[in-house]
């Protein structure tokens, strides 16, 4: 690679810090607004004169702000759970276990990823209204937790990372426990899983990320607010008229704190995964 | 009955453990595309309705068989990119193949032209421009994302200091909800002549500007040319939102490539060195031809992603800047959504497929050579 000798290092440094400054600035931008009072905020000033922390305590205690961010926080838990739940034998099976069909199931799945978000929405909204086939539990799923949750269980994105790290398992091992009488059930629960940790840990937080983000779904079928996500009383909340800057910037610090907090476990593992994304095995 | 059990139990273990995957992927993943062409067929307000054929197709494009011959003129534009690369070198006579390949490519252009004017002529207008605003949203966000990501990887490929902080700090973008990060977008690129980015461009003696409420396009603003079709670019509110696009991937992209970057062996680079090669010949000759099936990987998933962009853009979309931000998904969202037009809605995505289709093709064509995942 064309290195750099000491002098010209300045270069990347100061990319890297215009990159880190842009980076940044707007949750910066985020932090000092929510803290200014609204009339600051209306005329952009760049800091605030008085640190207004009451903002937050405004925010969270209108009492269903509250809820919006619980009711994410619990979509967004049922979420990885059931795209753990499917992903992990799933991938285990495409990896390690020989059966017909194997490979042609995996492409085709893959496959699934050219298709369009936008296009499954609207058969998405068919099916959860009951229309295409009878539903378990209810005769419609619009308003409720299942609706919101279950078309995410299956992601094949995720499948395909999980893959990519249980085929690095040596085959070995499976062997060996085998003839030690061990099900693939067993040796999945006792051995892969918890060698798989920084991959589960990664896949988790990707899981919870694209749910917490799920924006135009929770906004088709939801027609009552008891199910509502933060990202949807955002929304709301910047279309509304003389909305108050100062408090919307507290609702958004306050909505994208999980994540952020979540992000700063995990980083490691996270930032490791995307590295060996793009690399074919 | 056992013993079949026990002679194919890792088959049925296999098929057991994929089996709710599967059959959530068929059922919310797979199924949705063709359910959808059923639908697309059909007049179908909250209901299905009667048959309707092709009709809303029909009022769509205008006429159908000017969107194959649109496809078609796509095709053989790839087609002669592929003449030119396969033939140039296996033939004697190159100025032929040159030719050919410019008649090909002339040929290719005039159809585009001519069936997308006659699809503009009796088509939906909205739809249609849709599609030429997501067009100018995917190109610009993903060339300058590439681009970009590719400069930051190489600033961090360097012997750096705090290249873990600088990685974690790159990645916070793309992991801010696009809801709220277009929100901080929407105060941020706000019409407020006395906001902070609009002193910061006055301090370099720009006029301030209005942004995300700015219906006009960019080559009116930057040369005062009032263009009108394809070639006017996009306005000032579709900009912001690329800016927002490149805002949030261009970090994630950069760390990828720099993945790229450092599994590139590095006794090439000596033997370049050795032979006295320059550090440009270097870049242009082992680099990049290296990181070749990596930028086709991010070009491809990136293109693809990028003509779905939905949730910042209809979180930044105002009223003033009119239309000029209705991208693909947002255009069929509001057929859907607010005029409940579900069969309408659904042929469109179906069109929104073809097309992707056809890109994954021609990008697969374009890159062909370059790729060698070996």
């Amino acid at each position: 690679m064309i290195k750099f000798n000491y002098k010209e290092l300045i270069l990347p440094y100061f990319i890297l810090f215009i990159v880190v400054v842009l980076s940044i600035y707007p949750i910066l931008y985020m932090i000092s607004t929510s803290l200014m009072t609204s009339g600051e905020a209306a005329n952009q000033y760049l800091f605030p004169k008085k640190l207004m922390f009451e903002n937050y305590v405004e925010v969270w205690s209108s009492s269903n702000f509250q809820k919006y961010t619980i009711n994410s926080i619990i979509i967004s838990s049922i979420v990885v759970l059931g795209v753990l739940c499917t992903s992990i034998p799933a991938a285990y099976a495409f990896a390690k276990i020989d059966f017909p069909f194997r490979n042609i199931i995996f492409y085709s799945l893959l496959l699934s990823l050219m298709i369009p978000e936008i296009i499954s929405l609207l058969p998405h909204l068919l099916i959860i209204r009951g229309d295409i086939f009878p539903l378990p539990f209810g005769p419609s799923w619009m308003n409720t937790l299942q609706g919101l949750t279950v078309p995410f269980f299956g992601n094949v994105f995720i499948i395909f990372l999980l893959r990519q790290y249980f085929k690095k398992i040596p085959n070995e091992l499976w062997d060996a426990a085998r003839i030690d009488g061990s099900t693939h059930f067993y040796f999945l629960r006792k051995i892969v899983i918890p060698m798989s940790r920084p991959i589960i840990v990664t896949v988790s937080l990707f899981a919870f990320i694209l749910a917490w983000n799920s924006f135009a779904w929770p906004l088709l079928i939801l027609t009552r607010d008891d199910w509502f996500p933060v990202t949807v009383s955002i929304y709301s909340f910047i279309r509304e008229v003389g909305a108050n800057y100062n408090l919307l910037m507290a609702a958004c610090l306050i909505a994208i704190f999980p994540i952020i907090a979540l992000y700063f476990f995990t980083q490691k593992f996270f930032l490791e995964s995307i590295s060996n994304f793009g690399i074919k095995e | 009955m056992t013993n079949f059990l026990k002679k194919y139990s890792n088959q049925l273990n296999g098929y057991f453990f994929i089996l709710p995957a599967v059959f959530v992927i068929s059922l919310f993943g797979i199924f949705p595309v063709f359910f959808g062409m059923y639908m697309s067929i059909h007049k179908w307000k909250v209901f299905k309705g009667r048959f309707l054929g092709f009709e809303n197709y029909q009022k769509i494009l205008g006429d159908i068989s000017s969107f194959w011959l649109f496809i078609l003129g796509l095709l053989i534009m790839i087609f002669s990119y592929w003449f030119w690369t396969e033939y140039k070198n296996k033939l004697k006579n190159n100025y032929i193949v040159f030719g050919v390949s410019i008649l090909f490519l002339i040929l290719s252009l005039i159809i585009i032209n001519y069936s997308w004017a006659s699809m503009m002529e009796t088509g939906d207008k909205d739809f249609l421009y849709s599609l030429i605003y997501v067009f100018y949203y995917s190109f610009f966000s993903i060339t300058l994302e590439v681009g970009l990501g590719l400069l930051i990887a190489f600033s961090l490929y360097q012997k750096l200091k705090g290249k873990q902080f600088f990685q974690m700090i790159l990645l916070f973008p793309y992991i801010t909800p696009a809801v709220m990060g277009g929100a901080v977008f929407f105060i941020i690129f706000g019409r407020a002549e006395n906001s902070l980015l609009n002193e910061l461009i006055g301090f370099f003696g720009f006029e301030p500007q209005l942004w995300l409420f700015d219906k006009r396009t960019l080559s009116e603003i930057l040369f005062g040319i009032e263009a009108k079709g394809f070639f006017a670019g996009p306005s000032l509110a579709l900009t912001t939102s690329i800016l927002y696009g490149i805002w949030s991937y261009t970090g994630y992209y950069a760390i990828i490539l720099l993945a790229g970057l450092s599994i590139i062996p590095s006794d090439l680079y000596e033997a370049a060195k050795t032979e006295g090669a320059s550090r440009w010949q270097v870049f242009t000759k082992i680099t990049i031809p290296l990181l070749m099936p990596i930028i086709f990987f991010l070009l491809l998933t990136g293109f693809i992603n990028s003509f779905q962009a939905f949730n910042h853009i209809l979180v930044m979309q105002t009223s003033s800047a009119g239309e000029t931000m209705d991208v693909v998904t947002i255009e069929i969202f509001d057929h859907f959504w607010d005029r409940v037009k579900f069969g309408y809605a659904a042929a469109e995505g179906v069109i929104l497929f073809i097309i992707l289709n056809v890109l994954a093709i021609s990008q697969y064509v374009i890159f062909r050579k370059n790729l060698n995942y070996d």
